[in-house]
């Protein structure tokens, strides 16, 4: 047994051999010169500086899996009992690569291209015309303005939420039948929303909500016609779909409060507003923003319905970013512009979060 | 009635309204055999004909999954032809396609069922949605993952598959048994050829037809003594009409409808229906670019004024209310079928659906036409208005049709399954319930336009003399505009939708500064696909 190195928490008695050693390091090596050479002959293939008459990357996606297989065989050859520790993790670690650092990549190659599916060119690298074209195009920044809407709506989401939260977590009659209830719109398909809803519901000819008005003495009620009244229908439908998502967080919240905080304060005299604005309210913080936080994304990624219903009308107002990349991308087949269109997008959701993340740790922390 | 019988009749100075009067006593000697021996000999096709239109008959509600398979079995005549049963056995097949309005590959698999049960293939269905459709294509070719055997395509598409050789070529035996010389004249070659070479089984031919109201218009109606046949009086008529009420429903009654919504390109062609007759002039095959530049048109005078009837309507409020959230499909099935507008322009299946689908009302009071006129036109070639009277009906899409990609080259069998099964779908027999019958396809053989058929379907005469004349004088118009099958055609028209909401929202100042903006959108299309090559398959589509 190793009297040497980390021995904690190592209960089996390793002797590896230097042979054993190098052949794990071996078998890694290997594996990681015969990854490379396969896809280097495959570039070279693909690039038609020879021709080997690969039809598919099938082969150095084959050399990345027996690479991968011989990296973890490898670390316990090599490493014995501490090989296999890293085994819990290695594969995860592989996946993700595989899965997200690898995509990420190409989407960066993609992105500074000119690569139009009409196009007889196929994919062209241009530099940074796609980010110029980006700050010149009125159509990704009225979408981006929009978002700022949409993401501002959150705020009366949460006051929605939290009021539903604190009607169910009061001793009310039916309040087991009412938290499934209050759920349902959020187990619903925001395609299933548009159309029920934005398509069917609110038609304004023969829709029920439309009939109403009319009876009412609207005349001619129209729910997308105008930006504002399109905006905040979107708005509406959304928030009718995720509001259920921060009630049902809050409710979890509300209920891991002790009672014991509000009988004390109402033992000390302290009206209802304020055992809630200086209790409850104090308390709920941290809940209140992780699912704010948590919304915000969700929000931010707001597409079906309006393609759905108003396909970013009237005149853009409706439009939020990932709707006009849809149509950027799908419509007009840009996929190098729609494609940093996507990442830039990705850049600003991640440092806008990280920045309320930041915020919120900030204003939550104690201050004594 | 054959289109060279009908054109013939037009050089001898008849209206198509006498020629039609007489229509009876024509068919009557061809029943006869006396004039029309091509017709005769397709009479052995007359009895199946005769019975499948009765499937399920016009005013029995909208056919359904068994009245489809009906038609296809009785429609196997040709293939067992050609085919021994169980030939198939094994092959397996791909076909994408559509599923708009529950049409289009709904009506594909009933009919192939029977193809099926007597072949022994198996066809595995890829359905997408009219606004998934490009998309999915594109992705396709332009990553190599072509994964479908048949396709329903558009010959617009046919410069993205067949110019990169996508496609296989159909063989001579398909084109005997789909009987492809009964294909209207505009959609013969160059139509569905690329290289000379064929390579489309043609299900579909289109062009846009003017649909209004027959109680909106007449002596003492509310829309005026007669049916607008200008854009100048559709729009006339259409601000006329407000504030009255609708004969059939009650509600307010309205005039033109457009849409002022995108639907994936395909809403563009509706501004064409408008600018075609202010622009497209008749010494020039070219009104949306200028073909030896690529440099768009959309943003000059005539194209400006389609854009101002637009928003002269929007400004009088004669739309109805949401209009801004109509697309296409809403003015169409939503608005008009439903007995709201007065005046549309759609492709056939506003006529075919009018007396055929359950969801329509206006199936007795609706009527149709060409696209209408204008009291002038503008000349680009001069850069000046010329006052006179033009029309221009605009050949939207050039209809569907069915493919064979080159997926099944290399196995024999599978490769004559692919264009069995086409030339099934592509059949003189189906054509012709698949153009009376809602489907999501119009008429687009000359054979389709024999009246007494369509009469003995329980059709009324005048009604189908009206929607079938409205597609033949569309079809043989001198003045047609064609569109171009040039690569990424729906990318221009995608763009120009985004920038016509905008506009129709009142982002811009002006029609003139919508169509710059269409332009300088157009422009930077060209650019990224390659000006060039543009300009030569441009030039090419419009036989330059």
């Amino acid at each position: 047994m190793n009297t040497a190195g980390d021995l904690l928490h190592v209960v089996t008695a390793d002797n590896i051999s230097d042979q054993q050693r190098r052949f794990g390091k071996l078998i890694v090596l290997g594996s990681a010169a015969l990854m490379f050479f396969v896809a280097g002959l495959q570039t070279a293939d693909q690039n038609g500086w020879i021709d080997l008459g690969f039809e598919t990357w099938r082969p150095t996606l084959y050399a990345y899996i027996f690479w991968g297989i011989c990296l973890c065989a490898g670390q316990v050859i090599a490493r014995g009992e501490h090989g296999k520790r890293t085994l819990f993790v290695l594969p995860a670690a592989l996946f993700v690569v595989s899965m997200v650092v690898f995509p990420l990549l190409f989407g960066l190659i993609i992105a500074f291209s000119d690569w139009n599916l009409a196009s007889p060119n196929g994919r062209q690298f241009n530099g940074w015309n796609n980010i110029r074209q980006m700050w010149a195009d009125p159509f990704y920044w009225n979408a981006m303005r929009n978002m700022v809407w949409y993401s501002l709506a959150i705020i009366v989401e949460y006051a929605v939420a939290f009021a539903l939260a604190l009607l169910l977590n009061t001793q009310i009659k039916g309040r087991k039948f009412f938290r499934v209830a209050f759920l349902l719109p959020l187990m619903l398909s925001p395609v299933a929303v548009s159309w029920m809803i934005g398509k069917s519901m609110l038609e304004n000819r023969f829709g029920p909500i439309a009939r109403i008005l009319r009876e009412m003495g609207v005349e001619n009620p129209s729910f997308f016609s105008s930006p504002e009244i399109a905006r905040l229908m979107i708005m509406l439908m959304d928030a009718w779909t995720y509001i259920p998502f921060m009630m049902i967080m809050i409710l979890a919240g509300l209920q891991a409060i002790p009672k014991e905080l509000h009988e004390a304060a109402e033992v000390d005299g302290a009206s209802a507003w304020t055992r809630f604005w200086e209790v409850t309210f104090p308390l709920m913080l941290p809940v209140s923003i992780t699912a704010i936080l948590i919304r915000i994304i969700f929000k931010l990624k707001l597409a079906d319905i309006i393609i759905n219903i108003t396909s970013g009308g009237p005149g853009g107002a409706t439009d939020s970013v990932t709707s006009f990349i849809f149509r950027e991308y799908r419509d007009r087949s840009n996929v190098g512009y729609g494609t940093m269109l996507a990442m830039f997008y990705l850049v600003v959701i991640v440092i806008a979060m990280t920045i309320l993340i930041k915020g919120a740790d900030r204003w939550m922390r104690p201050r004594y | 009635m054959k289109v060279e019988h009908y054109n013939a009749i037009m050089h001898k100075q008849m209206s198509r309204r006498k020629m039609l009067q007489g229509a009876a006593s024509v068919g009557a000697i061809a029943a006869m055999g006396g004039i029309f021996p091509k017709q005769v000999a397709a009479g052995g096709h007359s009895a199946v004909r005769a019975e499948i239109l009765k499937i399920p008959g016009v005013g029995a509600g909208s056919p359904t999954d068994a009245d489809w398979q009906k038609v296809g079995d009785l429609c196997l005549g040709p293939t067992k032809e050609r085919v021994a049963e169980g030939e198939f056995e094994g092959v397996e097949l791909t076909f994408m396609g559509l599923n708009n309005q529950n049409l289009h590959n709904f009506l594909f698999r009933g009919f192939l069922k029977p193809w099926e049960a007597y072949t022994g293939a198996k066809i595995n269905w890829v359905d997408l949605a009219q606004a998934d459709y490009n998309p999915r294509l594109q992705q396709a070719i332009a990553t190599g993952t072509v994964d479908f055997d048949l396709i329903e395509m558009g010959a617009p598409f046919e410069g993205d598959t067949a110019g990169k050789g996508l496609l296989d070529e159909m063989p001579a035996w398909v084109e005997e048994q789909i009987e492809a010389d009964d294909l209207v004249s505009y959609l013969q070659a160059p139509v569905g050829t690329w290289d000379g070479k064929k390579y489309r089984v043609t299900i579909d031919g289109d062009c846009h037809t003017f649909c209004y109201r027959t109680d909106y218009f007449g002596a003492g109606a509310i829309g005026g003594a007669s049916v607008p046949k200008t854009w100048q009086e559709v729009n006339a008529a259409s601000k006329e009409l407000i504030g009255k009420e609708d004969p059939l429903t009650g509600l307010p009654a309205h005039g033109y409808l457009d849409p002022l919504k995108g639907w994936g390109g395909f809403g563009f062609y509706f501004l064409e229906n408008r600018a075609a007759a202010y622009a497209k002039h008749p010494s020039d095959p070219a009104w949306l670019f200028d073909p030896e530049t690529m440099k768009p048109r959309v943003n000059n005078p005539a194209w400006v004024q389609a854009i101002q009837d637009v928003l002269d309507l929007i400004e009088a409020g004669a739309y109805p209310a949401d209009q801004i959230n109509a697309d296409p499909g809403t003015t169409g099935f939503q608005q008009f079928l439903a007995g709201t507008g007065s005046m549309l322009m759609w492709w056939g299946d506003i006529g075919s659906n009018a007396r055929t689908s359950d969801t329509s009302v206006v199936g007795d009071v609706v009527g149709f036409g060409i696209n209408p006129g204008s009291d002038r036109v503008y000349n680009s070639q001069s850069g000046a208005w010329e006052n006179t009277y033009n029309e221009a009906p605009n050949m939207a899409y050039l209809g569907w049709g069915v493919y064979v990609t080159k997926n099944v080259q290399g196995n024999e069998k599978k490769q004559k399954a692919a264009w069995s099964a086409a030339a099934h779908l592509g059949g003189k027999d189906i054509s012709l319930w698949m153009s009376a019958y809602p489907s999501g396809f119009q008429p687009y053989r000359n054979s389709h336009f024999q009246y007494d058929e369509w009469e003995a379907a329980g059709y009324d005469r005048a009604y189908i003399e009206d929607y079938l004349g409205s597609n033949a004088d569309s079809y043989n118009h001198e003045n047609a505009a064609i569109e171009p099958r040039i690569p990424g055609i729906f990318q221009y028209y995608s763009v120009a939708e985004d920038e016509l909401a905008k506009g129709y929202a009142g982002q811009y100042g002006s029609a003139q500064e919508i169509g710059d903006a269409i332009a300088a959108a157009w422009e930077k299309i060209t650019d990224q696909i390659g000006r060039d090559s543009q300009i030569a398959l441009y030039k090419a589509s419009l036989g330059l």
